[in-house]
C-alpha cells in the first residue's frame, strides 16, 4: 500500500500534504491492526487504498454523483445539465437501475471511469457528441467534470442501494436531487446526509420539482428544507432549487458544478474529508495519553521474579558450597582434604558443573535446575501484570488489552528460555585462583618436609636401635632439625589449612556473588527478550498509531 | 349491529380475552436484557406484541361491534391528510407543503360513536383531546356528520419521516387498525419503507386497501398497473387499489370530490354492511391473533437464547474460578509450597539442628524466644510461618487475578458478555480491591485455626516432653509442611527434598500424637485451606454472578410463554372449527 502512495505522490508532485496524511492513515491503519477494532481499522485501511488510488488516476476530472430518490429526478436532472436525452426517464418506479456516465474532456477519463466501475456502454464522452443539438450551457466550463447519474436508494431494489452506496464513497462532488414530496425521508437523511456531515464542502443539494409547489410556498420549503439540512449538521451546503423538466434552475446548478470543476478542489476535499471522518474515529477510540514507562524498579522486580523461577538461589548457594568445597579440597591440609572428594559437589548435582566442552558437546542440555514453582510462576505472573498494568495504565481499553496480551505472550517459553539462561551462564567457578595453587604447593612442601623430618627421624631412630654411631644432627635454634620439619611442618599445614578455610570463605562468597551476578545479568536478557520486547512493541505500535492519526489529522 | 355469532361466542371470546391477557403479562415479564444476535430486533417486537394487544386485539375482542377503525397510513408527503379532508368533505387536519406534515394523529368518526372512541378503550396509550396539537402523545377527536356511523378515519403521521416519533406512532396506530387505507403516490409506490410495513400487513392478514394518490393523468394507467402486479407478487392480491390523480386543491385544501367518490362510496358501503364489516374486522383481528401467537413463539426462542447465553456466561466464570481453586487445592498440597523460601526457612529450622537441640534441652521455646529477642529477629518457627503465609497469599491473589482475567476474557468474546462488561460499570477483569487484604486475612486465619488444632489436640498431651520441646508454634509448622506435602510424591530432586522435610515434620509430629491423629489433623487442616480458598474465591465469583443475576432471566419463562401460545392457539382452532395441525402457521391461508 505504501507502493500505491508513492506512486500518488511521483503524480501529484506538489501536493504532499494531501498523500503524507494518506500516509498516515495508512501508518495509522497498519499498525493499529489487532489492536483497535476490526471493522473501524478496516474502514481506515479501505479509505487509505482508495484515497491513494483516487491520487493515480487523473487529477483534471471531478466525479460528480447526482442521488436521491426514486422519482426525484436525478436523471432528469442528468438530462439537462449534459444537454443530451441520455438517460431514461418515466413514471415507472424505480427508473435507474444502472449508473449512467458523462464525461467532458476524454484524456484520463477512461481510467477513471472503470475505477467507478461504470461500464463502457453506459459512458458517454461529451466531446465525442460535437454535434450535439441543444443542450444550450452543455460544455461551457465543464471541462474535466465526470458526472453519474445514480440509481435511487430508496427503492425495493436493494441492488440499487448497494451501487449508490459504493459510488457515493467514490465520488468527488454528490449533488443529492431531493424533492417536495420526499425531502425529509428518513432513507436519505438518517442513512446518508447525517453521516456524511464530515463531507459538508463537497456536496450539493438540489430541490427538484419546484414547478408542483405553489410559487408562495416556495420559499417556506426551502426554509425547511434548509432546517432539516442543519440538524444533519449540513447548514453550509448550497440549496438549488430547480426544475429539470422545464429547465428552471439548471443553469444555477450547472454554473455551481462548473465552478466546483474548474476550481479542481473537490477531489481533494473529497479525499481529505474521507481520511478526516475516519481518522476522528479511531482516534477517539486510539486515545491519546502517553504511555506509561517500563520503570527500571519494575524491571528489576521482573528479574527478580524471574530468578527466583529460575532457581538462581539455588544455583548461587550451590555455587558457594561448591567453591568452598574445592577450595577447602586445594588449600586443606592435604593428608585429611582428600576426605571432601566423597562428598558430592552440589553443582555436579544440578548438571551445571560442565566444562565448556561440556557444553558444546550437550548443547541442549538441560540444567537439573528445579522447574518454577507454582509460587514463583504466581510471582513471575504477578510482576509481568505490574509491568503491563503500568504501560497501560492511561491508554484506552483496546490498547492496555494489547499490551495486556502481548506481555504474556512469551510467558509459554519461560522455563525454557530461563533454563537456557542459567544453563548459559559461566559461572566462573572453574578458574582456580593463583592463591590455591600456591598455598597447595606450600602444603606439599611442608607436607614433604615433615615427611623427610620424620624420615629423617625414623633414620636415627633404627640406628640408633642397631647401636650404630649416631651422625651429628644439625641443629637449628637449640632444636634438631629433623624434628623441626616435622612437628613444624604438620604444625604449620594444618595451620596453613585453617588460615586458608578463613579465606576461602570470602572467596567463595564472592565467587557467589559473580555468579549471582551474571546469572542476574543473563536473566535480564531473557525478560528482555520474553516480556519488555513485546511490551514495547504494543507502545510502538501505539505510538506509530498515534503519530499516523496526528499526520491524518494535520 | 354486531354480526351474527353463535352463542358459544360469548363464553369463547371470554376464554380467549383471558388467554390473551395472559400471553400479554407473560410478554411483558420476560427478561430479553443480553445483547445475543438478534436480541434488539426481538425487544421491539415484544413492545409491538404488547401495544398491539393492549392498543387492538383485546378492546376489539372485548367489544366486537364498536366502530370499524380506518387507518389511514403512508408515506410523508404522499397527501394523506388532504385525502382525509377530501373524504370527510371538510377541513378537519391540517395538510402542508412542509414535511412532516402531520403532527398529532386525527381521528374523525359520526357523531353517534363517540362514546367508542372518547373513552379510553383502544389506544390507551393517547390523551384524548379536542384541539389540534403538535404532541404526538395525543389523539385529537373530530366528530363529522360526513362519517357513516360505524368507521372511523383515523389520519395517522406518515412512516419514513426523518421525524423518529412519527414513525413509531405511525406504526403503533397501523398496528390498531381494523382496515388500513395505504396512502402512496405516483413517486413513491417503489419506495422500501412502505413495502415493508405493507409486507407484515400481508403476513398479518390485515385488511389493506391501498390508494395511489396523486398520480399524473397520464401516468395513471401505467403506474397503477405496475402497482398492483407489485401488490400481487407480495401477496396483497385481495386489497382494493384505487387511483387519485393528481388534483387542483381548492381554497379549503380538498380535492375535487370525484377524485375521492370511489373510495368514499366503497367505505360507505362498507359501513352500511354490518355483515361485510364484521368480516373485516375478524379477518383482521384473526390475523393479528395469528401472528402474535406464532410471534410469541419467536419471543420464546429468543427468551431461550437469553437462558443459554445467560447459562454459558455462568459456566465461563465457574470454570475460571473452579479452576482457580483447583489449581490452589493442588499446588498447596503437592509440595511446590515446600520449595523456595518456605523450604529454606523449614530447613533452617529443622536443619540447623535447632529442632534436635530443642529436642535435647526441652528449654528450645525459652531458647527460641530469648535468642530471638537478643538477634532481634523473628524466632525460627514464625520465620517458617511468614514464608508459608506469602507463598500462600501470592498463589492465592496470582489465581484470583487469572480467574477474573480469564472470566473477562471469554465474556468478551461474545457480545452480550462485552455489553455486560462495559454495563457493570466495574472492572471485574481484575481481582476486587480489597482482595489481597481479605486473601492476607484468610492465610492468617487458616495458620491460627491450625495453631488452635494443635492446641486443642495437646490439650492433654500438655505436659509431655516432646510437646513442650517444640511449643505449638513449632508443631503447628511441621503441620503445615505435612499438608504441603500431602500429595507430593512426583519426581525430581527438589521434591525429594520436599518430601524429605515433610518427612522430618510427619515423624516429629507423630512422635507427639501418634499417627492417626496426625493424619486425622493433616486432612482436617487441609480441609480447612480449600474452604477458606473456596470462600475467598466464591466472594470474587459474586461479582459476576451479581451481573447476571440482575438480569431477570427466569427459567420458566420459556416454558410460559409458549404455553399461553399455545392455549391462544388451541382457542382460536376450537373457534373456527379446525383441528389444530403440527406447526404454528397451520392456518396460513385462512384469509
Amino acid at each position: 500500500m505504501t507502493a500505491l502512495v508513492e506512486g500518488a505522490k511521483k503524480l501529484v508532485g506538489r501536493r504532499t500534504d494531501v498523500v503524507d496524511r494518506i500516509d498516515g492513515l495508512d501508518e495509522a491503519a497498519r499498525a493499529a491492526r489487532g489492536r483497535l477494532d476490526d471493522a473501524l481499522v478496516d474502514e481506515a485501511a479501505a479509505v487509505a487504498e482508495r484515497a491513494g488510488a483516487r491520487l493515480r488516476l487523473s487529477g483534471d476530472h471531478t466525479v460528480v454523483a447526482l442521488a436521491g430518490a426514486t422519482g426525484s429526478g436525478k436523471s432528469s436532472t442528468f438530462n439537462a445539465v449534459t444537454g443530451l436525452e441520455l438517460a431514461a426517464i418515466g413514471v415507472r418506479r424505480p427508473t435507474t437501475s444502472w449508473t449512467m456516465a458523462c464525461a467532458w474532456g476524454a484524456e484520463g477519463a477512461g481510467e477513471l471511469l472503470d475505477w467507478l466501475g461504470v461500464p463502457k456502454r453506459h459512458q458517454v464522452m461529451r466531446d465525442s457528441m460535437l454535434d450535439t443539438p441543444g443542450g444550450t450551457q452543455a460544455g461551457s466550463g465543464l471541462d474535466g467534470l465526470i458526472l453519474l447519474d445514480l440509481p435511487d436508494h430508496d427503492s425495493t431494489e436493494v441492488a440499487h442501494h448497494v451501487e449508490v452506496d459504493r459510488l457515493v464513497k467514490l465520488a468527488d462532488l454528490l449533488v443529492w436531487v431531493l424533492d417536495p414530496q420526499k425531502y425529509a425521508d428518513a432513507a436519505i437523511h438518517d442513512r446518508y446526509l447525517r453521516p456524511l456531515a464530515s463531507h459538508r464542502d463537497i456536496m450539493l443539494v438540489v430541490l427538484n420539482h419546484i414547478d408542483t409547489v405553489p410559487e408562495a410556498r416556495r420559499a417556506s420549503m426551502v426554509e425547511d428544507l434548509k432546517r432539516l439540512l442543519k440538524e444533519d449538521g449540513l447548514e453550509t451546503v448550497p440549496v438549488i432549487t430547480t426544475s429539470a423538466r422545464h429547465g428552471e434552475g439548471v443553469p444555477e446548478l450547472t454554473r455551481a458544478i462548473a465552478e466546483r470543476v474548474s476550481a479542481k478542489k473537490a477531489v481533494k476535499a473529497r479525499l481529505m474529508a474521507d481520511v478526516t471522518s475516519v481518522a476522528r474515529r479511531m482516534h477517539e477510540a486510539n486515545g491519546d495519553a502517553r504511555p506509561g514507562d517500563v520503570a527500571r524498579d519494575r524491571t528489576d522486580e521482573l528479574v527478580d521474579a524471574f530468578a527466583d523461577a529460575a532457581g538462581v538461589p539455588t544455583v548461587v548457594a550451590a555455587v558457594e558450597e561448591s567453591t568452598r568445597r574445592r577450595a577447602a579440597q586445594a588449600t586443606g591440609w592435604p593428608v585429611t582434604a582428600w576426605l571432601g572428594r566423597f562428598k558430592p559437589d552440589p553443582l555436579r548435582r544440578l548438571h551445571l558443573d560442565l566444562g565448556s566442552r561440556g557444553k558444546e558437546l550437550t548443547a541442549t542440555a538441560r540444567a537439573s535446575v528445579p522447574e518454577a514453582s507454582q509460587v514463583q510462576r504466581a510471582r513471575v505472573d504477578t510482576a509481568v501484570r505490574a509491568l503491563a498494568d503500568d504501560v497501560g495504565a492511561q491508554l484506552t481499553p483496546p490498547w492496555a488489552t494489547a499490551v495486556r496480551r502481548a506481555s504474556v505472550s512469551r510467558l509459554p517459553d519461560l522455563n525454557d528460555a530461563l533454563d537456557k539462561a542459567v544453563g548459559g551462564t559461566d559461572l566462573g567457578v572453574r578458574r582456580t585462583p593463583v592463591w590455591w595453587r600456591l598455598v597447595r604447593v606450600l602444603q606439599w612442601v611442608l607436607v614433604l618436609a615433615a615427611l623427610a623430618g620424620g624420615l629423617w627421624l625414623a633414620g636415627l631412630a633404627v640406628m640408633g636401635y642397631l647401636q650404630m654411631p649416631e651422625p651429628s644432627t644439625p641443629r637449628y635454634a637449640g632444636f634438631p632439625v629433623p624434628t623441626l620439619l616435622l612437628v613444624g611442618g604438620v604444625l604449620v599445614g594444618v595451620l596453613l589449612g585453617l588460615v586458608c578455610k578463613a579465606a576461602v570463605r570470602v572467596s567463595a562468597r564472592g565467587k557467589a556473588r559473580s555468579a549471582d551476578r551474571r546469572l542476574r545479568a543473563a536473566i535480564r536478557e531473557v525478560t528482555e527478550k520474553l516480556v519488555v520486547e513485546p511490551v514495547e512493541a504494543e507502545v510502538e505500535a501505539y505510538k506509530a498509531t498515534r503519530s499516523g492519526l496526528a499526520a491524518a489529522l494535520r | 349491529m354486531s354480526p351474527q355469532t353463535p352463542p358459544s361466542t360469548t363464553t369463547s371470546s371470554a376464554e380467549m380475552v383471558t388467554a390473551l391477557v395472559r400471553l400479554r403479562e407473560a410478554l411483558a415479564g420476560v427478561a430479553l436484557p443480553l445483547d445475543v444476535p438478534g436480541a434488539e430486533e426481538h425487544r421491539t417486537m415484544r413492545g409491538e406484541m404488547v401495544d398491539q394487544l393492549e392498543d387492538y386485539v383485546l378492546p376489539r375482542l372485548i367489544q366486537i361491534e364498536a366502530p370499524l377503525l380506518t387507518v389511514v397510513g403512508g408515506s410523508t408527503g404522499a397527501g394523506k391528510s388532504t385525502l382525509v379532508n377530501s373524504l370527510v368533505g371538510r377541513r378537519v387536519t391540517e395538510p402542508g407543503v412542509l414535511r412532516p406534515t402531520t403532527r398529532s394523529p386525527v381521528l374523525v368518526h359520526n357523531p353517534a360513536d363517540v362514546d367508542w372512541f372518547a373513552k379510553e378503550r383502544i389506544l390507551p396509550g393517547l390523551a384524548r383531546t379536542p384541539r389540534a396539537t403538535g404532541d404526538p402523545g395525543a389523539l385529537q377527536l373530530v366528530a363529522a356528520d360526513n362519517v357513516p356511523e360505524g368507521l372511523a378515519i383515523l389520519d395517522a403521521p406518515d412512516i419514513d419521516s426523518v421525524e423518529e416519533r412519527n414513525r413509531t406512532l405511525a406504526a403503533e396506530l397501523l398496528a390498531a387498525a381494523d382496515l388500513w387505507l395505504f396512502v402512496t403516490s405516483a413517486a413513491r409506490y417503489a419506495d422500501q419503507v412502505p413495502w415493508e410495513f405493507l409486507k407484515t400487513a400481508a403476513d398479518r392478514s390485515t385488511a389493506v386497501a391501498v390508494v395511489l394518490d396523486r398520480t399524473p393523468p397520464d401516468a395513471v394507467g401505467e403506474v397503477s398497473g405496475h402497482l398492483a402486479r407489485m401488490l400481487t407478487a407480495r401477496g396483497l392480491r385481495d386489497s382494493p387499489l384505487f387511483a387519485v390523480t393528481e388534483g387542483v386543491v381548492d381554497d379549503d385544501g380538498l380535492l375535487p370530490p370525484e377524485h375521492v367518490q370511489e373510495i368514499r362510496s366503497w367505505l360507505g358501503s362498507l359501513a352500511a354492511d354490518s355483515t361485510a364489516r364484521a368480516a373485516v374486522v375478524k379477518q383482521t383481528l384473526d390475523g393479528a391473533v395469528r401472528s402474535l401467537s406464532r410471534r410469541t413463539h419467536d419471543i420464546a426462542d429468543a427468551a431461550g437464547d437469553q437462558l443459554t447465553m445467560a447459562r454459558r456466561l455462568r459456566e465461563d466464570v465457574d470454570r475460571a474460578y473452579d479452576e482457580a481453586i483447583r489449581r490452589i487445592d493442588d499446588a498447596s498440597a503437592d509440595g511446590t509450597l515446600l520449595r523456595g523460601e518456605v523450604l529454606a526457612r523449614w530447613q533452617e529450622f529443622v536443619g540447623t539442628g535447632e529442632l534436635l537441640r530443642s529436642l535435647e534441652t526441652k528449654v528450645g521455646w525459652l531458647r527460641d524466644r530469648v535468642v530471638g529477642w537478643i538477634r532481634g529477629k523473628p524466632m525460627q518457627a514464625e520465620r517458617v510461618t511468614v514464608a508459608v503465609e506469602s507463598g500462600l497469599e501470592t498463589l492465592i491473589l496470582e489465581h484470583a487475578e487469572t480467574a477474573a482475567e480469564r472470566a473477562e476474557a471469554s465474556w468478551r468474546s461474545v457480545q452480550a458478555g462485552q455489553h455486560l462488561l462495559e454495563d457493570s460499570g466495574r472492572d471485574l477483569g481484575r481481582a476486587s480491591r480489597d482482595f489481597r487484604q481479605r486473601a492476607e486475612r484468610s492465610v492468617r486465619d487458616w495458620q491460627h485455626g491450625v495453631l488452635e488444632m494443635v492446641r486443642t489436640e495437646g490439650a492433654e498431651k500438655r505436659s509431655t516432653a516432646r510437646f513442650l520441646a517444640f511449643g505449638v508454634n513449632g508443631l503447628s509448622v511441621a503441620l503445615m509442611v505435612v499438608v504441603f506435602a500431602h500429595t507430593a510424591g512426583v519426581s525430581g530432586a527438589e521434591v525429594g527434598i520436599a518430601g524429605g522435610s515433610a518427612v522430618v515434620g510427619q515423624k516429629l509430629l507423630e512422635a507427639v500424637f501418634g499417627d492417626q491423629a496426625v493424619r486425622r489433623l493433616a486432612a482436617a487442616a487441609r480441609q480447612d485451606l480449600n474452604e477458606r480458598v473456596t470462600a475467598l474465591m466464591d466472594e470474587e465469583r459474586t461479582r459476576y454472578v451479581e451481573v447476571l443475576d440482575g438480569l431477570g432471566i427466569h427459567e420458566g419463562d420459556v416454558e410460559s410463554l409458549r404455553t399461553v401460545s399455545r392455549r391462544v392457539d388451541d382457542l382460536r382452532f376450537r373457534d373456527s372449527g379446525r383441528v389444530p395441525v403440527a406447526g404454528t402457521g397451520a392456518e396460513e391461508d385462512a384469509s
